[in-house]
């Protein structure tokens, strides 16, 4: 035993004899206990003077670490940098943010357990180990429990430690040969293989580039992307006119509009008068009434207007007792589509006008056949 | 010394193993699959699943071609197989994570010969389950939309939105349930390399076993680690399909918007996943001869397992239809009475009897030690849970608020074609996971044998 040697192992069968000999090799000084086990053994971590594993307090630290960072990324995320209202809820109400913290929180705490304990605390992968090219590891990982006296100096006395494990009840020795310093991968075939992964992702990704480049691809979700529609004035061949855009239905009332008067007047008679009377819709209707309908039916509805003898027209007395009979809808029918020579004001008065001057005719009626009662003050 | 307290024999634990198991004839036991050629039945088995996977590649490759409007979804049921399926495999799922997380907490050592193989099915059915809402965003090759991300369109995800908690939960669960099962695989792909003759082999499990060595240093360290994922994976299962149950909870569709939902789902969820464990732990039994390994203590807990659930399951079906009642809400009374006499009234009728009629069977011992109820039960709870989420997603959106709106949903044959397809996959990988990796944690089981742990340190009380 001429060589170099770091490290001595000694095979012990049973766990009892592994733990007889702890306190007897660590006696000795001649350098540090280590074992090697298939299994973890209880006990053995005290045996060895081994400190406590700080991983609980590494990850109980980077779990509130991650409820903090999912918390600041999704408050300022949903609060200041992109504030949408949803639910009725204020743009920083964090209650909602709980679930996220929770899976963060674990999600950091999990990789710091199991990355910090592999490569931190174990600083793994390490492949260049000496125990992992002794004899011995195949026992190691098996059923067979090792304890090493293991040393980082020169000075190390790797007749004493033979000697003292055998005293320990080591079954078997193995002196490990002083440790080749090489790199990360001892074997050259490791390096090999991940070279050969490489330059295999290398060729099947420039392979596919070039396949992509040169083949076009099938377009995906086809009925996604072409969906077939009708553009506005465009022909068709599924209605029987041929024209893509129709007429609506008869009676159809347009979003926001109220229903309009089409058809016969008679037809229009049942359509009440939507507007509430306020002084405001009067006042909506006197100012439409003025621009619109004064100049041939009067000021006062009488149908003695400004242009009456210019014209020779003979437009309708309003307080005639035909038409305060009217019901509203016909009035409004005659608005909107005019009638003998009155034309239709649809186009020059909106839906809410038209009602308005329906109820300021109504007034204008009311007001020229007024009956006692009518005199009385109301309070104002 | 602490006094010796006789303990009556009905009261000590049963032998975790049958015969003689000793550390050495567990490695030629378990880690031999890998080593050899399998049997005809696994070539013949693989064949199968693998025709079904391609099935269902082919039907998501029409998909992607076609579109969504390959599928029976339509106006009001937007949810249909897609979410149906997502929900039932991730609910396969927590089956293994309980095994490995909250039965090791609880010191459950029997746990240590099945808890591997139950991981193994958790990590394949997220991946199951993880293709349906890729696939039905539509645009799956946007989906990672899903995720906050800075971007050009200066756009982030809306945070009170419980798809996108979904979207973290079951990213988390699968990368935990990685973690957890590559960590504990560690020791057993070192047991391998050191075994194997095989120098392309050799290399795989070099690199796959980051060179660990089983030093005492190590060992406390993995301990630990271990103890906390634990830990931390049982806040998880219990978390993840409650935020899958809050996808529907949060919304105001009658069926949906309970409290109950999210322990339900739970619940239901180890339900399904035991059953699915169950199933295929006797085939592995029969199959890999490990009688000695996995025994009828094994498979008697875990059937009483479901029996608890089924039971649970139950209860929760009665609050729903004490809720509905209670509630004097009619739509919630028209929900609760289309469930059980609606168009889909038999889809109802076949989730109840699956779930908890069928498994009460499994009071009887007998039933307990028979594959014929075992499997019976376990198929049964595994048909009873995916009509279950049918039940819960179809028919509640099928007849909402809306009544000019309601339509029945009939499911296309793209539909069954993907859920096959996920069947295969699921097998596929269990299939491959038996031949190339060790099916039983040896390292754990070991710790567990007689004479495992030294004698004079108390006795093995503590594992």
């Amino acid at each position: 035993m001429s060589e170099t040697s770091f490290s001595v192992l000694g095979i012990f069968d049973t766990p009892n004899s592994l733990m007889a000999a702890i306190p007897k090799l660590r006696a000795t000084k001649l350098g540090t206990v280590e074992a090697y086990t298939p299994y973890p053994i209880h006990g053995i971590d005290e045996a060895l003077g081994l400190r406590k594993s700080p991983l609980g307090g590494m990850v109980l630290v980077m779990g509130i670490l991650g409820a903090l960072t999912a918390f600041g990324f999704e408050y300022w995320i949903s609060a200041v940098d992109y504030p949408i209202i949803t639910g009725g809820k204020a743009a920083g109400s964090w209650e909602a943010f709980i679930p996220i913290m929770f899976e963060v929180t674990v999600l950091f705490a999990t990789f710091t357990a199991g990355l910090g304990m592999l490569l931190l605390l174990n600083k793994l992968p390490f492949f260049g180990h000496p125990v992992l090219s002794a004899k011995a590891i195949t026992s190691i990982t098996r059923d067979r429990y090792v304890l090493a006296l293991e040393a980082e100096s020169e000075a190390f006395d790797s007749q004493a430690a033979v000697a003292a494990l055998q005293a320990a009840g080591a079954t078997d020795i193995e002196v490990l040969p002083a440790p080749d310093r090489s790199p990360f991968l001892t074997s050259d075939y490791i390096l090999r293989t991940l070279g050969g992964i490489f330059v295999a992702c290398l060729v099947a990704g420039l392979g596919i580039f070039t396949l992509t480049k040169w083949f076009p691809l099938l377009r995906p979700m086809v009925n996604m992307q072409d969906q077939p529609r009708l553009n506005s004035q465009k022909p068709s061949s599924f209605f029987k006119d041929g024209h893509g855009m129709q007429r609506p239905v008869a009676g159809t009332v347009a979003r926001g509009h109220l229903p309009t008067a089409t058809g016969k007047q008679e037809e229009a008679a049942s359509l009440v008068n939507p507007l509430p009377r306020t002084k405001e819709v009067f006042e909506v209707g006197r100012k439409a009434y003025h621009n619109r309908c004064e100049v041939c039916h009067g000021a006062l509805g009488n149908g003695v207007g400004s242009l009456t003898a210019a014209y020779g027209g003979k437009p309708a007395n309003l307080q005639a007792q035909q038409f305060r009979d009217y019901p509203d809808g016909k009035i409004y029918w005659v608005i909107v589509n005019g009638k003998s020579a009155m034309p239709s004001h649809a186009a020059d008065l909106t839906d809410a006008q038209r009602w308005s001057v329906v109820h300021y005719v109504r007034a204008l009626q009311r007001a020229q056949n007024a009956k006692d009662e009518d005199l009385k003050v109301v309070a104002p | 010394m602490r006094p010796e307290i006789a303990i009556p024999e009905g009261l000590l634990e049963p032998a975790l193993t049958v015969g003689t198991v000793t550390p050495g004839s567990l490695d030629d036991q378990v880690l031999a699959f890998p080593e050899t050629l399998p049997p005809r039945q696994w070539y013949i088995g693989i064949a199968i699943t693998l025709s079904a996977l391609f099935i269902g590649l082919g039907f998501i490759g029409y998909t992607f071609y076609k579109g969504i409007g390959a599928w029976g979804n339509s106006s009001p049921v937007f949810w249909a197989f897609d979410i149906i399926n997502f929900v039932f495999w991730v609910g396969i799922g927590h089956a293994g994570t309980l095994i490995s997380a909250i039965l090791f907490l609880f010191r459950k050592r029997w746990r240590n010969a099945i808890a591997r193989f139950a991981e193994a099915m958790t990590i394949f059915a997220v991946i199951c389950a993880v293709i349906f809402p890729l696939i039905h965003v539509g645009r799956p090759w946007v989906a990672f939309w899903l995720f906050p991300y800075p971007n050009q369109r200066a756009l982030w995800t809306n945070f009170r939105s419980p798809l996108l908690w979904d979207v973290f939960a079951v990213n988390t669960y699968f990368s935990v349930s990685l973690m957890f099962w590559y960590l504990g695989l560690i020791p057993d792909i070192a047991s391998m390399r050191d075994r194997t003759t095989s120098k392309l082999r050799k290399t795989i499990y070099t690199v796959l076993a980051v060179g660990w060595r089983g030093a005492a240093t190590h060992w406390q360290h993995y301990e630990k680690a271990y103890l906390l994922l634990a830990g931390l994976a049982t806040g998880l299962v219990l978390s993840v399909h409650s935020v899958v149950s809050f996808d529907f909870a949060t919304s105001v569709v009658p069926g949906w918007h309970m409290t109950i939902f999210p322990p339900y789902f739970v619940a239901g969820a180890i339900f399904a996943g035991f059953s699915m464990v169950v199933m295929v732990l006797v085939v592995v039994r029969e199959t890999m001869q490990l009688k000695n390994l996995i025994t009828m203590r094994h498979l008697d807990v875990m059937n009483k397992v479901i029996l608890a659930m089924s039971c649970i399951m139950g209860y929760s079906y009665m609050m729903e239809g004490f809720t509905a009642w209670y509630s004097m809400n009619e739509y919630l009374h028209h929900g609760f009475m289309n469930i059980i006499s609606g168009t889909y009234g038999w889809a109802g009728w076949l989730t109840i009897s699956c779930n908890i009629f069928i498994p009460q069977i499994l009071w009887f011992k007998k039933a307990r030690s028979s594959y014929f109820w075992m499997i019976f039960v376990a198929i049964a709870v595994t048909i009873g849970m995916w009509f279950e989420r049918f039940v819960i997603i179809v028919i509640s959106l099928h007849q909402d608020y809306l009544p000019s709106a309601w339509r029945v949903y009939v499911p296309t044959m793209t539909d069954f074609g993907i859920l096959l397809g996920t069947f295969g996959i699921f097998f596929t990988l269990v299939l491959l996971f038996a031949r190339v990796l060790p099916v039983i944690a040896t390292t754990e089981v070991k710790a567990i044998l007689p004479g495992a742990q030294p004698s004079h340190h108390g006795d093995d009380h503590h594992v």
